[in-house]
């Protein structure tokens, strides 16, 4: 039960920040800055999150998940990212398209990669990498 | 604003958690399924949300807090790195074209659909 209080708060807090984020960042029609942002910065730190166990072996359980599936996961979306593709594919702004999904693809990609490394790296047990 | 758009992202990550809990015996570290299934949902209806003329307010909160909290691009990306870490290139391929093809698709058939509703 504490979990499910976890994922609903931390979300609370991950969803408002990336709408603040959005308040902040020009998110017109020319580029959609905040939503690459966002799911770039949560990709890191899902992936570095769910690899750094000397770290979160410390953390309640319901921290952990509530952190991951709540707040990071709510702070990133997909749901913004397949529409404002849409919207520039419909604008007939192809260039830009294949811009935005290329920098959130790779870069995303990228930045999971990161976050592993560095959690395998600094932050898990030396035994869970044999 | 940001209470509705907090609310929603609860409402939707409860429920994000919940449909990965009960398609959790089906996927069994084979293949993402719950994460795509979410995406295209929750693509599809934002794109039906875009098209219909509801209240910006509704539209925030229904779109960036309940859809925004309900789909992940972090679990997402997150996966694709495990799969070509495991070096399942066959299984990320087909992922990633499904969950970005498939989303586009949704949100296209989501948005055409409410216009010409």
């Amino acid at each position: 039960m504490e979990t499910v209080f976890s994922i609903a708060g931390w979300a609370f807090v991950g969803a408002s920040l990336r709408y603040w984020l959005g308040l902040q960042l020009p998110t017109g029609p020319d580029f959609p800055w905040a939503t690459i942002i966002v799911n770039l910065l949560g990709s890191g730190l899902l992936a570095w999150l769910s690899h750094a166990d000397r770290l979160t072996a410390r953390w309640p359980s319901a921290l952990t998940v509530g952190l991951g599936v709540g707040g990071v996961g709510a702070f990133t979306t997909f749901s913004t990212f397949s529409v404002a593709t849409l919207k520039l594919l419909m604008t007939q702004h192809w260039g830009t398209a294949a811009i935005y999904m290329g920098m959130t693809l790779v870069g995303g990609f990228i930045m999971s990669v990161l976050g592993v490394w560095i959690a395998r790296h600094w932050f898990s047990f030396p035994v869970a990498e044999q | 604003m940001a209470v509705g758009v907090g609310l929603g992202a609860a409402i939707g990550a409860l429920a994000r958690y919940a449909v990965t809990r009960l398609l959790q015996p089906l996927t069994q570290n084979r293949w993402p399924v719950a994460t795509l299934l979410i995406n295209w949902l929750g693509s599809g209806l934002l794109g039906a949300l875009t098209a219909a003329s509801l209240s910006h307010w509704l539209v925030v909160c229904l779109g960036t807090g309940v859809l925004g909290g309900f789909t992940t691009y972090s679990t997402f990306s997150h996966e694709m790195v495990m799969l070509a870490d495991q070096r399942r290139y066959g299984a990320l391929i087909s992922y990633l074209i499904l969950s970005v093809g498939g989303g586009l698709a949704l949100a296209a058939l989501g948005f055409w659909g409410m216009l010409h509703r």
